[in-house]
């Protein structure tokens, strides 16, 4: 054997009541490698990590960090044997600056000591390549800034062991070509980096080795310049699976069926949150929405849908001024539009409401009598199950006990089921496995291909540019520009998404 | 849910089928004919150590049984409201366990003990406080309370050095106001320039009320406190005060001795044991009892050492007339506290029905927060 | 670090459930018969004579039957308010306001026939409870005022004003200076139907009427939906403000008419001591029958199998009435936790592994 690994993780397992997030799961991971753990959701990435960061202690099994066998009691415990852990959501103090973060928990006079503090973060910045301002407040701070902020508390802490979940889902292309290379930089310091992620193609770029994980089981670890994507896919799904994503033609006729004209909305805060927007939208085509977290996309989509109040502007479907209409006038006035909103359990769907009731969500409005009448919607149910073939007990099951695919299968069965003519969806395939992901391009394909003109809120750079026709890209609110997504690239759009403020790095 | 009860529901019948005998054995005595005994069932508002009220009830009931030994058993219920509901079952749960006499110790049971004596009609109910009855089975009882208070008055009034009096009532009614006029017509009797501040605390017992008024009429510069209300609260107030009060009910000279002074009392023994035996007996008329200082059934709770001899004298001498039934409370002239006469010289109010249509309070008595 | 875990339960076999229950059940026999033990009884002879007391002979089932009818009507008004997520804590106040209204008719329109002036009476009631609890359900939907508190406060004075009444304005003149209403006329008091009066059927129907109206219309779909996401609501088109004084003016009416029954089944009159406590009690057994009408009827006569139990042993055994009211609380105390249990699971885990140091530490 070779020198020491960082982690040796052994025979782990995990079980919450009656469900094994881990079973028997190995992992190694040496000094000085990028290490990625892939797998779809559900795999047991989290669970694993989390008991490195000691957040959880395993049902059995054996962690050995650089050779000595530990039990960590507490995430202090995990810090103290050098593992840091970037979590998906920052744990900052957003009043604070970020020296103050750095300094949040540990000992020492705030005042005696702030002056040396300073000097460990300029060398920390130095040695890493990282850039931070200690006196900038959280709050105004990009993400990038606050992500870049969280290494550095870890590292500050002495953090020889850093592990990064799902770091790059709110990053721009240019703010992860950066994280990626402050990972590099660790790495010839001899850190090791462990990165949890279901992106493939990142994997691929910044890995040297990567563990596959399914179904809470390691399926192997293999050497990322020895394999293919197809390779990976097929581990992780446990099948083959075609991962292009087409983009089909819409053989009829192009003409609009959502006019948009100089929209301006506040958000719940007040504050603009989408100014003087315009668009159209066509039929048979795809029309992607590209942005940071927060830019506009959820106030569009609950403005069209009638559930937001607009500022001004005018929102035209099929000619016809629909601004000011709310939801109820919407379903009442048969205008065909379905919306698949970002929070599909918490606004879409009634979780705890079975397959039936959700469908007659939607129908009952346009019901005559005060009676609810079940047995249409229940021949409903059983169509759309049947035809987008959602995994259930049964329609009588409630929506919040299937898994993320079928929960979405059924919000976006209902939807397709009225026969809209515009179809607004919200990040349809978050949180979804791939198997699942691609079935919602398909079926968002299919719709298309039947005139249906689809907004599509995404955030997957490659899943937006493979499958729209256009893409409008949003920043803070406003339109930043219009590409063709076959003609620009992935740097092109991230200029866009940052308002062109973001400085191409040399 | 459903599944939970009926599964307790279960096990509690199969309790019941276990020890079948055991519950028939509860009910038995009671249905047996051939015991002497006499079951009285008896309704409290509130606990029988309640330091008041309902303790000063309960003290009668105990003499009852002291007088009649074995031959009758009591079935109390401490604590039942005076919603009609709680009252009926509370009754019909008694009758159930063999009771042949109901007595309710609280105004509001009335309209109930009324419906149970047209549905029980072999059950004898008697009521304290009320004003109904029937012609066969439904009598009530009550006092003059007004000439105890009327002697408790002279006490205040001699005792007094600030002139000022602190009255703590519980709500703006008849039967209060009758008390209230009646101590300061004692007080007045021996204290020309003595007036009097009430305080309606709308409770009958809370003793946080009636420690907070009492603090109130204390701060106003009255220094002899008395109450129509059940607590010891403002004795004990009075007390840390270093000023004196009189109670009501219950003799309290060993919770406030320092402050202690007498209490207008009931004799509920003196009413309840005759009226118990003529039921017993079959012989009982329903009647609309009002007992008196001369009866016995009202009194005065011994004066303690802080009351001078002289002031001893003095109330020993009006209780001696009242003793002899010739001693009125209500004397003209009065005139009210918005100067109307509303009892003219010459007269003064006997009758029952004149008292309890008292609706004023008297000149010099000003209601305060 | 978190001493104890608990987490919302997702799936567990009815088996599993059962056993809970079971297990609760004795415990709460084992604790109050302990207990009873203790204050020098026969556990076995008080349990007996519980239920004995209350389902034994006709009588003590009638007064059974009667201090459910209550219970129920009350549990589906705090039901319908439940199923929304609104946390009406106000049927008391409700229950007072009924009676009031249905009292306001019953002064005033003494020589109605009887039908008519019933059901003047029943709309009184309703209105009044309705409008009483349209109070706190119209500033949540404007202000967002919180509903607990809101509604818990009306109830005060709702209490406080009928006292107010009784004492003053309403105060029958021929009640020789003693502070009560008078009683209703002969019409205005409930017809009786086997010795009981007919709120029993009034409930019956009511039950199967909340049901019907949660389950299978337009506006009880409604209120689950809002009851689960406001959201959802919003995305569906509802119109939530409409829904939740709608829900509420039912909720308190349905409490209202409670305040009606009692008023002119037993009182015959109206007295502030009327709602007894039933608007809090029907927290307890509304939610022990899960949100549902039918359940609510079980639950109900269960609880007031209990009730009644309690208050006959009180009696008959002179167990005194803080021992019974104990007795009772063990009994509820089991029962509810078993919910808990059944739907959180509670681990020490976190707190075993705290207590250990590390090797790495120790080393």
């Amino acid at each position: 054997m070779e020198a020491v690994s960082a982690i040796e993780m052994r025979g782990i397992s995990k079980a919450f009541g009656s469900i094994m997030a881990n079973r028997e799961v190995d992992l190694s991971v040496r000094w000085g490698e990028i290490h990625a753990i892939l797998g779809e959701n559900g795999a047991g990435k989290s669970t694993l990590v989390n008991m490195l960061s000691g957040i959880y202690r395993p049902d059995s099994g054996e962690i050995m960090i650089d050779g000595q066998v530990v039990e960590f009691a507490s995430p202090a415990s995990s810090i103290k044997n050098g593992i840091g852990m970037i979590h998906q959501h920052f744990k900052l103090v957003n009043v604070m600056t970020a020296l103050e973060n750095i300094m949040i928990g540990r000992r020492g006079g705030l005042l005696i000591r702030k002056k040396q503090w300073k000097q460990e973060i300029r060398d920390i910045s130095d040695r890493y390549g990282l850039d931070i301002d200690p006196d900038k407040k959280v709050y105004n701070m990009s993400v990038g800034e606050k992500q870049t902020l969280e290494i550095i508390k870890v590292l500050h802490q002495g953090a020889r062991i850093l592990i990064l979940d799902e770091p790059t889902a709110v990053l721009t292309p240019q703010e992860i070509r950066r994280l990626f290379q402050i990972v590099r930089n660790m790495k010839e310091q001899g850190c090791a980096i462990i990165i949890i992620t279901h992106k493939l193609n990142e994997v691929m770029e910044i890995s040297d080795r990567v563990t596959v994980l399914r179904q809470g089981q390691t399926v192997g670890t293999l050497t990322t310049a020895d394999v293919q994507v197809g390779t990976l896919i097929e581990r992780m799904v446990g099948k083959r699976l075609d991962l292009s994503i087409k983009r089909v033609d819409y053989p009829g006729e192009r003409r609009p069926l959502l006019q948009v004209d100089g929209l301006t909305v506040r958000g719940q805060d007040q504050k603009i949150a989408l100014e003087e927007i315009n668009f159209d939208l066509y039929g048979g085509e795809i029309l992607g929405i590209a942005g940071v977290a927060g830019s506009g996309q959820k106030e569009i989509c609950e403005t069209i849908a009638g559930l937001t109040r607009a500022e001004k502007g005018r929102i035209f479907f099929e000619g016809g001024n629909i601004i000011g209409k709310t939801p109820r006038d919407i379903i009442r006035l048969g205008i065909r539009m379905g919306f698949i909103p970002e929070d599909r359990l918490g606004m879409g769907l009634v979780g705890s409401m079975d397959i039936v009731h959700n469908i007659i969500l939607k129908d009952y409005q346009n019901q005559p009598g005060i009676f609810l009448r079940r047995g249409p919607s229940q021949a409903k149910a059983r169509t759309i199950v049947e035809r987008l073939d959602i995994q259930t007990p049964g329609i009588h099951y409630p929506v919040k006990k299937l898994s993320g695919g079928n929960i979405q299968k059924v919000l976006l069965g209902r939807e397709i089921d009225s026969d809209p003519k515009v179809l607004i969806t919200a990040y349809p395939v978050r949180g979804l496995d791939i198997g699942a992901s691609y079935k919602i391009y398909d079926l968002l394909n299919e719709q298309k291909y039947k005139g249906v003109g689809i907004l599509f809120i995404g955030e997957d750079l490659d899943v937006l540019m493979s499958l729209c026709d256009r893409l409008m890209v949003f920043c803070a609110g406003r339109v930043a520009g219009t590409v063709d997504p076959r003609e620009v690239s992935k740097e092109e759009i991230g200029w866009l998404m940052t308002g062109g403020k973001e400085q191409e790095p040399s | 849910m459903k599944k939970f009860f009926a599964v307790l529901l279960i096990l509690m019948l199969a309790l019941t089928a276990l020890s079948g005998c055991g519950a028939k054995d509860n009910s038995a005595p009671s249905e047996d004919p051939t015991t002497d005994v006499t079951t009285i069932g008896v309704i409290f508002i509130g606990p029988v150590t309640d330091g008041g009220y309902n303790q000063a009830q309960n003290e009668g009931f105990q003499k009852v049984e002291e007088h009649f030994g074995d031959a009758v058993k009591l079935l109390r219920q401490e604590s039942v409201p005076e919603d009609k509901q709680s009252v009926k079952s509370t009754a019909i749960n008694m009758i159930d366990n063999g009771a042949s006499i109901i007595i309710g110790t609280s105004f509001g049971y009335m309209d109930a003990l009324e419906e149970l004596a047209l549905e029980y009609p072999d059950v004898t109910f008697l009521h304290f406080s009320g004003y109904k009855m029937n012609d066969t089975n439904f009598g009530n009882y009550f006092g003059a309370m007004e000439e105890a208070r009327y002697l408790a008055g002279i006490v205040a009034g001699k005792m007094t050095e600030t002139n000022k009096l602190g009255y703590i009532a519980a709500y703006e009614y008849t039967e209060v106001k009758i008390g209230i006029n009646s101590f300061f017509l004692g007080a007045r009797s021996v204290n020309p320039d003595v007036t009097m501040n009430v305080v309606y605390i709308n409770s009958w017992g809370d003793a946080a009320l009636e420690k907070a008024a009492a603090e109130s009429l204390l701060a106003q510069g009255c220094d002899v406190l008395t109450q129509h209300a059940d607590t010891s609260a403002a004795q004990v107030e009075a007390e840390k005060a270093g000023k004196f009060a009189i109670g009501y009910n219950l003799d309290n000279s060993k919770i406030a001795p320092k402050s202690f002074l007498t209490s207008p009392i009931w004799h509920h023994e003196v009413y309840l044991i005759p009226t118990i035996e003529k039921i017993i007996a079959g012989q009982y008329v329903p009647e609309s009892y009002y007992g008196t200082i001369k009866d016995g059934y009202i009194g005065l709770a011994p004066l303690t050492d802080l009351v001078p001899d002289d002031v001893k004298t003095e109330v020993n001498a009006a209780y001696d007339k009242m003793k002899e039934g010739d001693f009125p409370v209500f004397v003209g002239p009065l005139k009210d506290n918005t100067g109307k006469e509303v009892v003219p010289a010459g007269s003064a109010l006997t009758a029952h029905d004149d008292i309890w249509s008292i609706e004023w309070v008297l000149d010099g008595i000003t209601a305060v927060e | 670090m978190k001493l104890i875990q608990i987490k919302k339960r997702e799936d567990m076999s009815r088996k599993k459930e059962l056993l809970i229950r079971i297990v609760a059940v004795f415990l709460s026999l084992i604790f109050a018969g302990l207990v009873i033990k203790i204050l020098g009884y026969d556990p076995l002879n008080v349990f007996s004579s519980m239920v004995n007391g209350a389902i034994g002979t006709e009588i003590r089932f009638k007064q059974t039957i009667l201090k459910a009818v209550p219970l129920i009507i009350t549990s589906l008004g705090i039901l319908v308010a439940f199923k929304m997520k609104f946390w009406n804590i106000g049927g008391e106040g409700q229950i007072m306001m009924g009676a009031l209204g249905a009292t306001f008719v019953a002064l005033n329109l003494p020589d109605l026939p009887r039908l008519p002036l019933l059901g003047l009476m029943m709309l009184a009631a309703i209105a009044a409870g309705g409008f009483w609890a349209f109070i706190p359900a119209f500033f949540k939907t404007r202000m967002g005022v919180n509903e607990t508190i809101f509604t818990l406060m009306l109830n005060y004075i709702a209490i406080k004003f009928v006292t107010y009444l009784q004492y003053g304005p309403w105060k029958d003149p021929g009640s020789q200076g003693f502070p009560k209403v008078a009683m209703f006329s002969k019409n205005g008091t409930l017809p009786t139907l086997f010795g009981l009066h007919i709120g029993w059927i009034i409930a019956l129907v009511l039950v199967v009427l909340v049901h019907v109206f949660l389950n299978h219309t337009k506006k009880g779909f409604e209120i689950a939906v809002v009851g689960e996401s406001q959201e959802t609501a919003r995305y569906a088109g509802m119109n939530i403000k409409n829904i939740v004084i709608t829900a509420m003016i039912l909720s308190g009416g349905l409490c209202g008419l409670t305040g009606m029954i009692q008023a002119a089944g037993i009182e015959q009159t109206l007295t502030s001591t009327l709602s007894a406590g039933y608007g809090f009690t029907a927290i307890i057994t509304a939610w022990l029958a899960r949100l549902n009408a039918i359940g609510t009827l079980v639950v109900c006569l269960i609880f007031a199998v209990l009730l009644q139990g309690a208050a006959y042993i009180q009696i008959s055994m002179q167990i005194p009435a803080a021992a019974a009211d104990m007795i009772q609380g063990i009994i509820l105390f089991f029962v509810l936790g078993s919910e808990f249990f059944i739907q959180y699971k509670v681990s020490l885990a976190g707190r075993l592994a705290g207590l250990r140091p590390t090797r790495r530490e120790a080393a």
